[in-house]
């Protein structure tokens, strides 16, 4: 593992690399053509499609209220979920990673439920459990909070399929994290508080950094089960992927191609983001 | 030569290496086999367009319904009778492939290039728009009886059990402390047909275009959530508890009493809409797949008393006379009763209430 | 508060500890375990029990009538089909991007990544609007497959491009961190003694990242099966012939037939814990390796 790691950060020869690039193996035709057959011509037709908008209409259509307020609740909320996610999932993987109790095994490999089940079944499942007469939604009815069918539902949602990211991420460096380091801390006279945010929360950083951007563009993409927890009113809890499918249904190709290129951007911005945030955590590791 | 044998040694080490390769070459050998078999199909389903009136061809014939959620009750009583009935006068097969979805997604999927043979759609606007993508040729309501209109309904107002907040008329929907749950009528057929029904009960008994935008206005106001269509908006009403009264159609409220969702409603008898369901022959497709024949056979099936008398039974006010008087007691008659064309046709319908900007945009952003 | 302190415990793994911040520790353990198991009861636990609960509320003779439903049936056959289909097509690509990506360093590189991930983060629906635009009647190559009579759209290529965008990123992301860490020092040992490059994919890089790959090809199988967005704009849903299950549940839960939605349901969800037992004995697995 050791010698693994040495080798991580000293590129392979430059001379052999140069060499590979140069005559195409095989594995780069393959990827260069599946990318670009699966992911850059679709994505080049709905570019195509947008820019038939001239760039002042564009503009109109992107910037219009209902799709300001989509963004908002969009993104916001799924802002929040990952937060919410980055706080508990440190917890979650903390305790997961230092503590024995019962059915623990369990309960670990159920953190991947949201990532197998399919969204529309969590959906389902959300609605009910959530919605006024449900398991969870009746205990809250009483008090005038309603989950399903408003933004707190959505933000539920967001939240369980965003759910094992951190967690995920984080697990394998606490793992690593030697628990002498804390040790240390405590025997030279550090409190308890202390020892977290000064010796063990900096190091985890990076990858909590990297579990809530992860689950952050993967709330914001949620489609599935959103569409049965929302109700779709505009300035409510109208999510930008409903807005497409509801500008589709209205026969607005432009309108839907135009909050979708908006979509795809921001992703693409968010994942760039993590990955250089990625390459930084390890160099931090290294 | 010398690395099958490397593979032979290492599935022999790795059991789950074996059965991933495996999984690769079923799957491999199935996607052609896969496209082995649609190539067949494409060809079948294309068979020779040209002699399509030549009733001797004994080859099985495949036919596309595309319609609306509520309408699959009854279509799944209908079309084994249909294709029994064909079987025997033309001695062919009739295979159909059925969809049901919201009607306007439904037409989109028609002008997308999901190849339909016949449509049978919420509201003649979303007929047009496939008439407008030129598959469907203009004048397609007159090739079949009653001007295409296949079955009708009115709108219903479901309310809480012993209706609480007395709701009987179009115009205590407006009242204050009035809930009012109804779908979106930018997305959803049915929820475009309650909208006109709102301001039709003003225009249509003497009121001006402003009362009727200032009543209209007013129910809006009473309305907290817009759901994305008539299930959504039902289950709203229904398990959330949400709201006090849901504009829905009759026969959807009809069809949830027959599902032991018992939910108390009253239908406006004062004055109404009549909700008209065209069906039409989507041209362009049977032309393609050589199926117009079978298809128009369909559409004129839908106008003969049994199938009719299915259409009823699934809620829906029939448009043959004599099963209309058969089931006469099950719908409560309504004074006056008025229709899209006397709201000044789809098309002016379209533009002044539904398009971006237009009356129900500025209502929405007048709450 | 600190007590006098014992040796640490050089390599236990946190089961028995005896020093003393442990034993300060009990009631914060608890209080933190019960926390974090009151917070995935809510989000995560009863739900999953709901599934359950509401699929079997009549019995098991209604899950059954359920199950034998012809409808039922081919949405089964059909979603097995398309998954047997583009687990495979992402796993080969997977597999190559991963490896193209790891072994080179070229600039943009983080970029690349980046492409490769946004199948994970763009919604599902505007993978499926994209399919439109190219296929569509109206697409770019719409009046190509008109004439030529190729159904994509609305028929099984076009269902099988919409899961497969949507899965691409996952065999692809669990190997390349697994192909890093390995490093090519074996590949290269092995090209020196004159291998072939399949005798080196097959017996120096498939056995050090067989677990990362299969762990992939499991998530993909998972995300194939349930995925809905993408597949909803490009299916048509026409019962027995595009209809996948999360589409039969959709449908079936439309029309008022709520029992027959869960019972799909359950069936997608006893799916997804198969796959999620599959992966557990998965990692079990590569622990015993690497204690090895």
């Amino acid at each position: 593992m050791a010698v693994s790691s040495l080798r991580k950060s000293s590129p392979p020869g430059w001379k052999s690399t140069l060499g590979t690039i140069s005559k195409i193996s095989w594995p780069w035709r393959i990827t260069i053509g599946y990318l670009s057959i699966m992911l850059l011509l679709p994505t080049a037709a709905l570019f195509a499609k947008a820019a038939t908008e001239s760039p002042a209409n564009f503009w109109k259509i992107a910037t219009s209220p209902v799709a300001l307020s989509a963004y908002d609740v969009t993104f916001v909320t799924s802002f929040i979920a990952a937060l919410f996610n980055g706080v508990f999932g440190v917890l979650i993987a903390w305790v997961l990673v230092r503590y024995d109790f019962p059915f623990k095994r369990i309960i670990d490999a159920a953190i991947d439920l949201p990532f197998a089940l399919p969204t529309s079944v969590a959906g389902l499942v959300l609605a009910s459990v959530y919605s006024d007469n449900g398991w969870i939604g009746s205990l809250f009815a009483p008090l005038g909070i309603k989950i399903a069918f408003t933004r707190l539902g959505v933000g539920m949602a967001m939240v369980f399929i965003s759910l094992p990211f951190v967690v995920r991420t984080l697990q394998p460096v606490l793992q690593e994290m030697e628990k002498e380091i804390e040790e240390a801390a405590w025997c030279l006279g550090a409190s308890r508080w202390q020892t977290f945010w000064q010796v063990i929360l900096p190091p985890l950083m990076p990858a909590i950094l990297t579990g809530v951007a992860l689950g952050f563009s993967r709330a914001v993409g949620e489609y599935g089960s959103v569409i049965i927890v929302s109700s779709g009113i505009p300035f409510k809890d109208l999510i930008a992927p409903v807005l497409i499918v509801q500008r589709l249904e209205q026969f607005d190709y432009s309108g839907a191609t135009v909050i979708g290129t908006v979509l795809l951007v921001v992703s693409l911005l968010i994942l760039l983001a993590i990955n250089l945030l990625q390459a930084w955590g390890q160099r931090y590791a290294d | 030569m010398g690395w099958w044998q490397q593979i032979g040694q290492s599935i022999r080490r790795n059991r789950s290496l074996k059965s991933l390769v495996a999984l690769f070459l079923v799957g491999v050998s199935l996607s052609v086999s896969m496209a082995a078999c649609t190539g067949g199909n494409a060809s079948n389903s294309a068979a020779s367009p040209a002699d399509g009136a030549s009733p001797a061809a004994q080859k099985d014939v495949e036919l596309t319904l595309v319609s609306y959620a509520v309408t699959r009750a009854a279509y799944e009583k209908i079309i084994p009778q249909f294709t029994a009935k064909w079987q025997q006068e033309k001695g062919q097969n009739v295979t159909f492939n059925q969809s049901y979805g919201g009607s306007g997604s439904q037409a989109r999927a028609v002008i997308d290039g999901l190849e339909a043979d016949v449509v049978a759609l919420a509201l003649a606007l979303d007929t047009k728009k496939i008439e407008k993508a030129e598959l469907i040729q203009p004048g397609w309501e007159k090739e079949a009886p009653n001007g295409s209109i296949v079955h009708k309904s009115v709108a219903a107002l479901i309310t809480r059990e012993g209706n609480p907040k007395a709701v009987n008329t179009w115009a205590d929907l407006a009242k204050d402390g009035v809930s009012v749950i109804t779908a979106n009528p930018k997305t959803s057929g049915g929820a475009r047909w309650n909208f006109l029904a709102l301001w039709g009960s003003v225009t249509q008994t003497g009121g001006d275009e402003a009362k009727a935008k200032e009543f209209t206005t007013k129910v809006f106001k009473n309305v907290p959530v817009l759901p994305k269509d008539a299930r959504e908006a039902t289950d709203v009403f229904v398990k959330q508890g949400q709201g006090d009264v849901l504009i829905n159609y009759e026969n959807e409220a009809i069809l949830a009493k027959q599902n032991g969702e018992n939910q108390p409603y009253v239908v406006p008898t004062d004055v109404n809409i009549s909700i008209d369901n065209p069906v039409a022959v989507v041209d362009k497709n049977v032309d393609k797949h050589g199926t117009r024949e079978v298809a128009e056979a369909f559409v004129q099936f839908l106008f003969t008393p049994e199938a009719q008398r299915e259409f009823a039974k699934v809620g829906f006010r029939p448009v043959d006379p004599a099963v209309g008087s058969e089931v006469a007691d099950q719908y409560p008659k309504i004074t006056k009763l008025f229709t899209a064309q006397d709201m000044g046709g789809w098309d002016q319908i379209q533009t002044k209430f539904f398009d971006d900007g237009s009356e129900f945009d500025q209502i929405q952003a007048s709450k | 508060m600190p007590t006098k302190l014992e040796q640490p415990a050089g390599h236990s793994f946190g089961v028995s500890q005896q020093d003393a911040p442990d034993q300060e520790r009990a009631w914060v353990k608890f209080t933190l375990i019960g926390v974090a198991l009151a917070y995935l009861g809510v989000v995560l636990f009863i739900p999953a029990v709901n599934v359950f609960y509401e699929a079997f509320k009549n019995g098991f003779g209604a899950f059954i009538a359920n199950l034998t439903e012809p409808n039922f049936v081919h949405a089964i056959q059909l979603t097995v089909l398309i998954a047997l289909i583009v687990v495979p097509l992402n796993t080969v690509f997977g597999l190559c991007a991963a490896w193209a990506i790891a072994r080179h360093r070229f600039p943009g590189r983080a970029f690349v990544i980046s492409i490769l991930d946004v199948p994970f983060a763009v919604s599902p629906v505007v993978a499926g609007l994209m399919i439109v635009l190219l296929y569509g009647r109206n697409g770019w190559f719409g009046p190509f497959l008109q004439a030529e009579d190729i159904r994509i759209i609305f028929a099984l290529p076009g269902m099988v491009l919409a899961t497969a965008f949507v899965t691409m990123p996952f065999v692809a992301r669990e190997v390349l961190p697994v192909l890093e860490e390995a490093g090519s020092d074996q590949e290269e040992a092995a090209k020196t003694l004159g291998a072939s490059d399949w005798q080196i994919f097959w017996r120096v890089t498939l056995p050090n990242i067989r677990w990362g790959l299969l762990y992939g090809v499991i998530l993909t199988n998972a995300r194939a099966m349930g995925e809905f967005g993408a597949v909803t704009v490009v299916s048509g849903n026409i019962a027995r012939k595009t209809q996948t299950l999360p589409l039969f549940v959709e449908e079936a839960y439309k029309q008022y037939q709520t029992q027959a939605a869960f019972s799909a349901a359950v069936l997608l969800a006893a799916l997804a814990l198969v796959t999620l037992v599959l992966k557990e004995i998965l990692e079990r697995k590569t622990r015993i390796r690497d204690a090895e």
